[in-house]
């Protein structure tokens, strides 16, 4: 599971505030002169852009190069001929054991995965975080703190005998089991990111939906999440993302039909058959990055406004 | 009196109409604190004062396990491993991310593109990472060979398959991937900053890096400490980026607690030695955890 | 067809099945890893020989040993066993039996006779407390030498037979260019190497000791020291690019004339048939050291405890199957390995196999993996002291000793 942006405990931050980060002078008045300092700037910037960029370019080069290009060792330079032949080979060529129908399997798998995971876990921080905020029952806020020191356990201590529960009731190794798990773990910080939100609305607005006769759902669906546009788009980030980018649930409780795309690359990329085709194997990597990455420059100030959102204040 | 009374039971009744439905939406959730969050994790720890192999036996053994683990060469180097790492990772992060921060925080041009630049990584699964990296390092063909290429023909840089340096890989891996969210967190912190505080120190004609050393960086400290939490807790929970780049090697050279618990769990059937571990990282994670939340709750500030 | 009493017996076994009114049809659900090329062409002969008795069979190919076990074992524990599981002959399912969750087989063992065919070391991996557990499908020779043998023509040098003399050859395939030694530079291989010449020149004895017994003791003495000095030496056989190469990767280096010799189990004959290689003429295949010991691993079924007399029928049914000639020889030709049962005729497979069953044929040769010797558990450490060792080239003959000692007091 990638780092989800965490939380800390108490903060109620507004996500829908103006992005911090975009807070001051963005768009400040400019120094009319390159003095040295200026280009010392830059230089530093332009640097540490290159190493950040640097992987995926070389990453990029060698899945267009065919393997003697590739072994004459020029890792930087062009391909003389770039082809997408690796590609193709790595979607629906590439073998693990017996299988050779390529990565596309573990990107089906993800969505699968994904879809269901997604929806169930963010619509559960909703419910979560909307009766934490407005109709706060007794108990419930240390539940809540319990659930959030629970985000912060290594999850080597809960894999086994979550194991063991799922084989007895016949979860283990099914798309249903690995649904359940990344929901239970969605949770902490699902929650807390819609209890915060929703502390920042004004209460009024339940309280006259109370008096008008409103009920639990009604107020939910009909004023509170059409107000919740915002922190929904966050919460899908995060959780499109880490879900995405899980290995060790996948590994352990998703079972050899529904292995996600995280687990099927690892597994491509140590079955060789002779030779290994460092192109497939980049080629396949980027694919397996490839929707987390279209997410992330799509929502580009979403996503971080979803790490600011968790992590401020600290 | 008994209006009293029935205005009293009124208000009862009207909290319990309140928090009725609350309580049954909330109920999925505590049932899943108390099965998982609670249950799971005592179950683990129970386990670890077991002599349970392959399935779960419910007798009691003391610290018969822990003596073994702290005993053991492999559970050792993966204790050295994570403090390595952890520390230099935490260190690599904080100090280019903090660089990144306040260099982008200097009114630069295309500040956005160099933000996405920076952050990008983040977004990426550790797997991923660890395959990149693994290309880039592969002594036969990725920048070694590049740079002999160049014409220098002694230049190594194999430390993929060096035993020794192996762990270093890993770290340089780890910082690539997480360097941008503490940029993140510490320019949000630096745009926080007042105005007036520059104009200030300009009047008094204080040199910008001194601004920055001694009156903003203490200004950036709750972000900065933040920041140390969720790396501290990235680097307990180390496992796909070992599994992708090094799977553990070589030798045993990389290998770190979280692998040795799956190891041990499914492989070697050992489940006593492998909850052990993790309770040993629960006691690591705790141990970050206590100062910080000790320093919050005396802070006064509201949990 | 000395086996006659087996044959009747299994045709009876299989005639009174097929003639008995079937409630239901036979199905088997089967947990298994193979899910190789080799490997599931075996799986297909176990499969249709069922089908064809009538029985449905459920495949249930799981990738990876451990996910394999783990998955088969969650379901057993879980209440919802399948028909029947494949584990690795050895020490992997013996708390499995422990716990009342496997059949014992005794009544079809007797009636087909095992305890007359099958080899005393094999035969002693599947029972437990005087009970048989399992049905054995193929023996693996663990640790065999592959040798290019174009080089070795070329160079105008005999194989080795003995790991001094692969030390010995070294220096002049070096000045040729061609690697001496390729290896797959993950635990499990530097593992089996290391193996390969504990048996082969420490001996049967001091293996058993030390792997079955965990006698640490033995550890300390003479023997074992020299085994380690020699697979030290080893280190300095290897190329740069070993650590992290992929076993089958080793093989092709010498397939392809790179390297020259390379140790592995008799599955890496898989990679030489496939290169359109042939036993004795463009590889060699050799048990190495004085006591050319058969180091035997392998594959076994397990039949999980099921109250329902048609399961437990389709189970005698299935365990009679695998243990027949015909299902016996096509399996082993395609999986690389050889029929576990003595009585079989090899003498339509391959020269390494006929070089196994030489072996088979001499009790003093026959020698169980560590896998039969050891539980996972002190498999799992010894692993990690060798592969420590194995990667520091500075770690002293003394240091590994010391720690393998350790690792054998600390396992159970």
């Amino acid at each position: 599971m990638n780092t989800h942006p965490s939380e800390t405990v108490a903060d109620r931050t507004s996500v829908a505030s103006p992005d911090t980060a975009q807070g001051r002078v963005a768009e400040g008045r400019r120094p009319q002169r390159l003095t040295l300092a200026r280009i010392g700037v830059y230089a530093f910037l332009i640097v540490s852009a290159l190493f950040f960029l640097l992987p995926v370019w070389v990453m990029i080069l060698t899945s267009l190069k065919p393997m003697e290009e590739i072994r004459q060792g020029t890792l930087l330079a062009l391909p003389a001929a770039p082809s997408l032949d690796a590609w193709g080979q790595a979607w629906s060529g590439a073998c693990t054991g017996l299988n050779c129908d390529g990565i596309q399997v573990g990107f089906w798998n993800s969505i699968r995965i994904l879809v269901p995971s997604l929806v169930l876990s963010v619509l559960a921080g909703a419910i979560n975080g909307y009766a934490l905020s407005f109709w706060r029952p007794r108990g419930a806020e240390l539940m809540f703190g319990i659930l959030l020191a629970g985000a912060f356990i290594p999850y080597q201590l809960f894999i086994y005998p979550l194991v063991r529960m799922f084989s007895v009731v016949g979860l283990y190794n099914s798309l249903t089991g690995i649904v359940i798990v990344h929901v239970i773990f969605g949770l902490p910080v699902m929650t807390l990111l819609f209890r915060n939100y929703y502390a920042s609305l004004p209460v009024e607005l339940f309280n006259a939906a109370r008096v008008d006769g409103g009920g639990f759902w009604t107020i939910l669906f009909r004023i509170i999440l059409p107000m919740s546009a915002p922190i929904l788009i966050v919460a899908c980030i995060l959780q499109v993302t880490g879900i995405w980018n899980d290995f060790l649930f996948g590994l352990t409780f998703a079972g050899r039909e529904n292995l996600p795309m995280t687990v099927q690359l690892n597994n491509i990329v140590n079955s060789t058959q002779g030779e290994r085709l460092y192109n497939v194997d980049m080629a396949a990597t980027l694919l397996t990055a490839l929707v987390p990455l279209v997410v992330y420059f799509v929502s580009g100030r979403w996503f971080v406004r979803g790490i600011a959102a968790g992590a401020v204040k600290g | 009196m008994q209006a009293d009374a029935a205005a009293l039971s009124a208000r009862r009744r009207g909290r319990l109409r309140r928090e009725i439905p609350g309580a049954l939406a909330l109920a999925p959730t505590a049932l899943v604190v108390l099965v998982v969050f609670l249950g799971c994790m005592l179950w683990t720890v129970r386990l670890s004062f077991t002599s349970s192999q392959l399935l779960p036996r419910f007798d009691f053994v003391g610290f018969e396990q822990f003596e073994r683990l702290l005993g053991m060469g492999r559970f050792i180097v993966s204790a050295q491993n994570l403090v390595i790492f952890g520390v230099l990772f935490i260190a690599g992060c904080l100090v280019l991310g903090y660089l990144l921060a306040v260099f982008i925080d200097q009114k630069v041009r295309a500040e956005g593109a160099f933000r996405s630049i920076f952050l990008f990584p983040h977004a990426m699964s550790f797997v991923v990472t660890g395959l990149a990296w693994q290309w880039l390092l592969n002594p036969e063909l990725g920048l070694q060979r590049l740079v002999r290429s160049w014409g220098w023909e002694s230049f190594t840089f194999d430390w993929l398959v060096d035993r020794d340096m192996a762990i270093y890989t890993i770290v340089i891996a780890a910082i690539w991937q997480a360097a941008g969210l503490v940029m993140v967190i510490l320019l949000a912190g630096l745009r926080g900053v007042d105005a007036d505080l520059w104009k200030a120190a300009k009047i008094d004609g204080i040199p910008t890096w001194r601004v920055y050393g001694w009156i903003v960086t203490p200004l950036l400290k709750p972000m900065i400490v933040t920041a140390v939490v969720l790396l501290a807790i990235s680097v307990v929970k180390l496992f796909d980026l070992v599994v992708a780049m090094t799977h553990g090697g070589p030798g045993i050279a990389t290998e770190v607690p979280a692998k040795f618990v799956m190891d041990h769990l499914f492989e070697r059937n050992n489940i006593g030695l492998a909850t052990a571990c993790a309770v040993m990282m629960l006691i690591t994670v705790l141990a970050v955890l206590a100062p910080w939340l000790y320093a919050r709750t005396r802070g006064g500030q509201r949990t | 067809m000395k086996n006659a009493p087996i044959w009747l017996a299994a045709t009876a076994i299989l005639f009174a099945t097929a003639t008995a009114p079937r409630a239901q049809e036979e199905r088997a659900e089967v947990i298994h890893w193979w899910t190789s090329g080799g490997e599931s062409a075996g799986v297909r002969v176990i499969a249709e020989a069922f089908e064809k008795a009538g029985g449905t069979w459920v495949d249930n190919a799981v990738a990876g040993g451990t996910n394999a076990r783990t998955a088969a074992i969650n379901r057993i524990v879980g209440g919802n066993p399948p028909t029947m599981v494949q584990f690795n002959t050895g020490r992997q399912f013996e708390e499995l039996v422990d716990n009342g969750l496997l059949r014992p087989l005794d009544d079809i063992a007797e009636a087909q006779g095992w305890k007359d065919v099958l080899p005393p070391a094999i035969l002693d991996a599947i029972t437990r407390d005087g009970s048989i557990y399992a049905v054995p499908v193929n023996i693996h020779g663990t640790a065999w030498m592959f040798h290019n043998a174009k080089i070795f023509q070329d160079a105008g040098v005999t194989p080795p037979t003995t790991w001094q003399e692969v030390i010995d050859v070294a220096p002049a395939l070096r000045e040729k260019g061609i690697i001496p030694l390729a290896l797959g530079g993950q635990p499990t291989w530097e593992h089996s190497l290391f193996n390969a010449i504990l048996a082969d020149e420490g001996g049967p004895e001091l293996f058993r000791s030390v792997y079955g017994e965990g006698d640490s003791g033995a550890v300390e003495e003479d023997g074992f020291r020299h085994v380690a000095e020699l697979y030290g030496q080893m280190r300095d056989l290897v190329d740069p690019g070993s650590p992290g190469r992929n076993w089958n990767d080793a093989v092709a280096l010498v397939i392809t004339g790179k390297a020259a010799m390379t140790e592995n189990g008799d599955w890496a004959k898989g990679e030489f048939i496939a290169a359109g290689q042939q036993p004795d003429a463009d590889y060699g295949c050799t048990l190495m050291g004085p006591h050319a010991p058969m180091l035997i691993g392998g594959d076994v079924f397990v039949f999980p405890v099921i109250e329902d007399d048609a399961v437990i029928a389709t189970q005698d049914k299935l365990a009679g199957l695998i243990l027949s000639d015909q299902v016996q020889i096509d399996f082993n030709k395609v999986k690389g390995s050889i029929p576990v049962r003595q009585d079989v005729d090899v003498s339509s497979m391959d020269a390494c196999a006929q070089k196994a069953r030489a072996a088979m044929n001499d009790p003093a040769r026959q020698l169980e993996a560590q896998e039969l010797l050891s539980t996972p558990d002190r498999t799992g450490a010894t692993r990690d002291v060798i592969s420590q060792f194995w990667n520091n080239k500075q770690a002293t003959t003394d240091d590994f000793v010391q720690n393998f000692a350790d690792a054998l007091d600390s396992t159970y």
